[in-house]
């Protein structure tokens, strides 16, 4: 039934559904040098209608990497660059009085476009943070009582720097919960550090790339991620891993069902990406670090000290069964 | 899409059981199918399993659509009308041989299979034997273990398939039995399928040319069962009346359509005691109803007795009909004759027959009287040589004279015909009545067997003062034929006719049982109408039930039935003991030596083992693959089967 229905509702193929998202992938990787594990975590966070949260240090290719995906994906780009002095007003838009016709008129903000590259969001006061991170919830905003709904596919890549630098605003934790997938990309290897000095400058090579997919091809490619067959047993994987935070005295606190639910989607369109006939227990160890990792708190007296120690913990615990 | 490819043989296990499933399915329908449509069947299954086997392109679509109209126009042309039972059936045959052409996989043989269903249960329209019943199971059977063939992989073996589709037939066969006895019979149903009547036999014919049979058919098929809830009548009183003949043309006699004769059961005397039985009579596509000579009082609807006091239906018997006669055989019919009538029973054509006319006239001087005469009639065919045979010469053209001197054998219509011809000669009003006579007891059921071989002529005169008078003047050549209850095994032929010079007596045991759970089957089965039902229904306490109470009964016993069945099959149901491809896969991972690790994916103790073990590195590769797939891709048992005979492999390499 499962494979059937897809099948019918789509007039893609599923082997030009495969080719397409293989064509981004490579597009993205030709970019982004050394780090394909981290594109498809970025690709699987897209299909699976999630936003990403991208968290490391300055000049490690965060704004690339987003927009790189805007271009590859062939979607409507928007950078919103947060500072401490940015209004709400500034990222959703204004009522602007049209003196001709007498009326207000909405001036819709950056936060209007498929891609939104919010970066550096923990420098903006929470007022601004917590305008985009309604907007991505609700996938609406609502200016002087009026709603607008924002565009599909919407996906919003959010960075931030290490909160233990001057002048933040750490994303407390019920937001970061809004994000499917928190990435760290982390240093390049020497093999591509060298291609990256060497080679052709970044930019210059985004601006020539071409789209390997369009909105529509987009949103065919979230159905077909959403329906990958899962089977019992990988259910009760789930199951046993998520159990395991919230029994594991090295947790604080586990994950929640919206956790679970995340782990899921994130999972079946990784299983999507590698092109799995289903959602294999790799596909969940996969994502597992990126999904899980920020929703889990370590509890004080624990000897994992960072999220993907957490998480390696976690997955090195439970018994695939 | 690219050219088409040729078939992948992905079908080959599973076609020859949905071939055979269909074959065995069309095989009753095949007696009354036009050759060419047998010959389509058999030439598509052939050419479809060549298909498979040498891995050929299927056809062409328009060569599909050339042959189903060609198909469509020979039905049409074989039956002129594509409604009823035959064409229905030759449709339907020649469109599952021609859906075998367009067969890829396996949703295409699931249709085939709902065909085979449908043909199966069409065979029931044309006949309903005994050997019906179990021959549906059988093929239903059959259908059902293609199905499993079909859906199950290759591991499973054909008794395991044959015995789960013998289990899901014996869930059904209580909800059939409560549907068949609980869904309400109406008298004239709405839903009346056509019965396929061709084939039926015709049992009497309704005219008689003595000169042109020169044998006559001895047919071992039953006419019809009487069952009497008195004592038999013997024999000699056996005159089972069918219809009356009375138009002689010098060759051929014949009658009328049947009449209501407004008075003819005013003209029966009734004398003696009755007779009170009941026939179960075949179909004939007749209007005539047998019965004893001669009927008092009968319950078949629609009935009356025709101007010859034979019985008559208004609608002709196409379907087996059962009703309750009371007869007495003894009786006077018509003591008074008028004049008309008188001439109508006496006339002959003009020319033709001389020497029987001139031998009658002359005769009928010599004798004192009317009786007399008939009385030496009778004594010239017993004392003078004429012979009884089934297998008379042919007569030449008048045909009479023919007989009476010259030939001199002949059976029952030769002589009823020649002595009503004499009769009429000299004026005394005679009549050909055909029938049955005798009969053949069955032990088995107590009850009698009539069987188209008992068929008989006789004549009938009219005389003053005692009306018409029932001669049979076989009587006079060969006693034994009347006297004797069975007539068949005493003449030659009849025992040619079964393949046997003498039928041995176990076989005539074999022949009675076997007539005796027709007639069973008839009675129990096929009688099961809305009277049987009503008596049922009374039976278990429902007082003249209407069709809503039958049809709530129905419901709550389908649905009690259904929730027992269930509750065993739930009660039945152990749960598997684990994925039969996590015990391959344990299997692999013991077998290899170096054991996975807690929480570590297959992928990653694929690339493990295959730095550790680097003569095992392919291996690890498919199997991982192969095991994934099967426990975590979408359901698939050809995976599985991949998987084991991997893992079967790798386990006798290392």
């Amino acid at each position: 039934m499962q494979r059937g229905s897809t099948l019918e509702q789509l007039p893609l193929g599923a082997d030009a559904q495969r080719a397409a998202v293989d064509k981004a992938r490579q597009s993205l990787g030709s970019i982004i040098l050394g780090k394909d594990r981290e594109i498809s975590l970025a690709l699987a966070c897209l299909l699976a209608r999630g936003h990403l949260l991208i968290e490391d240090l300055p000049g490690l290719g965060k704004t690339i990497l987003a927009q790189s995906l805007a271009s590859v994906l062939g979607l409507s780009f928007q950078r919103i660059q947060f500072t401490s002095d940015l209004l709400p007003a500034d990222i959703v838009g204004v009522s602007i009085f049209q003196q001709q016709q007498g009326v207000f008129k909405f001036q819709p903000g950056p936060i209007f476009a498929q891609l939104v590259l919010a970066d550096e969001v923990n420098r903006a006061t929470p007022k601004a943070q917590s305008a985009l991170l309604e907007a991505m919830e609700e996938h609406q905003v609502s200016v002087d009582g009026k709603t607008h709904k924002l565009p599909t596919p919407y996906f919003v890549v959010a960075t931030q720097n290490p909160s233990d630098q001057i002048g933040t605003f750490p994303l407390p934790e019920s937001q970061l919960d809004r994000f499917l997938m928190r990435l760290e990309l982390g240093y390049p290897d020497e093999e591509s550090e060298r291609a990256l000095i060497t080679g052709v400058d970044r930019r210059e090579l985004l601006s020539e790339i071409k789209p390997a997919l369009n909105a529509d091809i987009l949103l065919k490619l979230q159905e077909t991620a959403a329906k990958i067959h899962m089977t019992d047993p990988l259910i009760d994987y789930v199951q046993a891993l998520v159990r395991f935070t919230r029994e594991s005295p090295d947790i604080e606190t586990g994950l929640s069902p919206r956790g679970s639910l995340a782990l899921v989607a994130a999972a079946r369109s990784h299983a999507f990406i590698e092109h799995h006939s289903g959602v294999f227990p790799d596909d969940v160890q996969a994502i597992f670090v990126a999904v899980a990792g920020h929703r889990l708190k370590a509890a004080s007296n624990s000897a994992y000290r960072t999220p993907a120690e957490l998480s390696r913990h976690v997955l090195d615990s439970v018994a695939i069964p | 899409m690219s050219k088409r490819s040729g078939t992948d043989g992905s079908l080959l296990a599973s076609l020859p059981w949905t071939l055979a499933a269909l074959t065995f399915s069309v095989l009753p329908h095949l007696q009354f199918l036009p050759l060419w449509a047998t010959f389509v069947f058999l030439a598509c299954s052939a050419w479809r399993w060549q298909v498979e086997c040498k891995r050929w392109r299927l056809p062409p679509a328009w060569l599909r659509i050339a042959l189903s109209l060609i198909c469509f126009i020979g039905v049409l042309a074989s039956y002129e009308s594509i409604s009823g039972v035959g064409p229905g059936s030759a449709l339907l045959t020649v469109m599952a041989a021609l859906k075998l052409l367009e067969t890829k996989q396996r949703r295409d043989q699931f249709v085939l299979l709902f065909i085979s269903i449908f043909l199966i249960m069409s065979s029931l329209l044309r006949e309903q034997f005994l050997w019906s019943l179990p021959y549906l199971v059988a093929g239903v059977l059959f259908t059902m273990t293609a199905w499993l063939r079909m859906s199950t992989s290759s591991q499973v073996s054909i008794g395991d398939s044959f015995k789960t589709g013998a289990r899901l037939i014996a869930y059904a066969a209580p909800l059939t039995v409560a549907m068949w006895i609980f869904f309400p019979r109406i008298a004239t149903p709405f839903w009346a399928v056509p019965i396929d009547t061709s084939s039926a036999s015709s049992g009497l014919s309704d005219r008689m040319s003595p000169g042109d049979i020169s044998s006559l058919s001895m047919s071992n098929a039953v006419a019809f069962r009487v069952k009497f809830e008195g004592t038999v009548p013997p024999p000699q009183e056996r005159y089972w009346r069918g219809l009356v003949l009375y138009r002689f043309n010098g060759r051929t006699w014949s009658g009328n359509e049947p009449s209501l004769g407004s008075g003819a059961r005013r003209e029966v005397d009734y004398l003696g005691d009755p007779l009170r039985y009941q026939v179960t009579m075949e179909p004939t596509q007749q209007h005539w109803v047998i019965a004893l000579d001669i009927p008092y009082e009968w319950d078949l609807d629609h009935t009356f007795m025709a101007r010859q006091h034979q019985l008559a239906s208004v609608q002709p018997i196409d379907q087996r009909v059962a009703y309750t006669v009371v007869s007495y055989t003894s009786f006077r019919l018509n003591s008074k004759l008028p004049e008309f009538a008188r001439s109508y029973y006496t006339r002959l054509p003009e020319n033709g027959n001389r020497r029987t006319l001139e031998l009658s006239r002359q005769m009928r001087d010599d004798a004192p009287g009317e009786e007399a005469f008939i009385r030496d009639v009778l004594q010239k065919f017993n004392k003078e040589e004429y012979f009884y045979t089934l297998e008379p010469p042919a007569l030449g053209r008048d045909p009479v004279d023919s007989f009476l001197f010259d030939t001199r054998r002949g059976f029952c219509e030769h002589y009823a015909s020649a002595f009503a011809v004499m009769m009429r000669a000299v004026g005394i009003p005679s009549r050909v009545v055909l029938g049955y006579q005798g009969g053949e007891m069955n032990p088995m059921g107590d009850y009698m067997i009539v069987r188209q071989a008992d068929a008989h002529a006789w004549t009938e005169v009219w005389l003053a003062g005692r009306g018409w008078y029932r001669i049979d003047p076989t009587a006079a050549v060969a006693p034994e034929r009347i006297e004797s209850g069975r007539s068949a095994a005493m003449f030659d032929g009849i025992a040619a006719s079964w393949g046997f010079t003498a039928p041995s007596e176990f076989l005539y045991q074999l022949t009675l049982t076997w007539d005796m759970l027709n007639a069973k089957w008839n009675d129990l089965i096929l009688g099961y109408g809305p009277e049987n039902q009503g008596k049922f229904m009374e039976w278990l306490g429902m007082d003249e039930p209407d069709w809503r109470q039958m049809m709530l009964t129905l419901v709550a016993i389908v649905t009690i039935l259904i929730a027992i069945i269930s509750v065993l099959l739930m009660l039945r149901y152990r749960p598997p003991p684990r994925d039969t491809a996590a015990i391959l896969y344990q299997k692999f991972t013991q077998k290899s030596g170096v054991p996975p690790a807690r929480g570590e994916t297959p992928l990653s103790y694929a690339v493990r083992l295959a730095r550790e073990q680097a003569g095992m590195a392919g291996d690890a590769a498919s199997i991982t693959a192969q095991y994934l797939d099967a426990r975590y891709g979408p359901p698939d048992l050809t995976a599985i089967e991949r998987l084991q005979a991997s893992v079967n492999e790798f386990s006798r390499r290392f």
